[in-house]
């Protein structure tokens, strides 16, 4: 695999990462269903997952870079596997609706481990790393854009989250966006 | 409040990314994982009802 492939790849994976930020507001706003601490926090590591895949574009692909969407996806798939058990026993409804007939934890565990597949498949592919000291990267604008993207998505969830959560700590099982309860009062 | 932090910081640290240093960037994202894994700590608080 060349660098050049290794980094549209790297692109792509970002519009992914956009993907699943921008159903997880959809969900959120046409549901009407604030997000629980551990669905933000499921979230927030779908956000970090991005920023291995900006150094690769910036900077060229590293296995360093790959190791740190490593790292997210791991504490991200330990988040969801928590809730999902908070929540396997029979009758338990699970929280929030179902999406396709899963709730978004599991199917934010299904997208973590197939993260993990997908990063270390491709760690297994050398040549990307090889070039490293030739021509510099320039980020064409599919690549730029996919980041972009991702920046202002994380940028709008710190937007809803202020709205959701105010000042204090989160409440475990949200129901009201506080700022906004407080500003109609 | 620390949900939107977090956030925050990401969004800092895809900027840092993007713009600025490397070893930067790598330091700032080590800084957000232990935030992370605190947060979760924090939360993470409800029994299991399960057995192994």
């Amino acid at each position: 695999m060349t660098r050049g492939l290794a980094i549209t790849l790297n692109a792509l994976s970002l519009y992914a990462l956009a993907g699943v930020l921008a159903a997880a507001f959809a969900a959120q706003l046409l549901l009407h269903e604030l997000p629980c601490p551990l669905c933000l926090l499921q979230r927030v590591q779908f956000a970090m997952l991005a920023i291995g895949p900006i150094l690769n574009i910036r900077f060229g692909p590293r296995p360093g870079h790959y190791a740190v969407s490593l790292l997210a996806a791991v504490l991200g798939a330990v988040v969801s596997i928590r809730q999902i058990l908070l929540h396997i026993l029979p009758g338990d409804p699970g929280y929030g609706t179902a999406l396709l007939g899963t709730h978004y934890y599991t199917w934010a565990l299904i997208g973590f481990a197939a993260a993990i597949v997908l990063l270390a498949s491709m760690l297994l592919f050398d040549r990307q790393f090889e070039d490293r000291a030739q021509t510099p990267i320039v980020a064409g604008f599919f690549a730029g854009l996919a980041v972009w993207l991702v920046v202002a998505l994380t940028a709008a969830n710190v937007a809803s989250t202020f709205l959701e959560c105010g000042l204090a700590a989160c409440a475990d099982n949200p129901v009201v966006y506080e700022m906004l309860q407080h500003r109609s009062q | 409040m620390e949900f939107t932090a977090l956030f925050l910081a990401i969004t800092v640290v895809m900027l840092t990314a993007w713009h600025g240093a490397r070893a930067l960037t790598l330091t700032l994202f080590g800084v957000l994982l232990l935030a992370s894994a605190a947060t979760y700590l924090h939360h993470a608080t409800d029994v299991l009802k399960l057995s192994f």
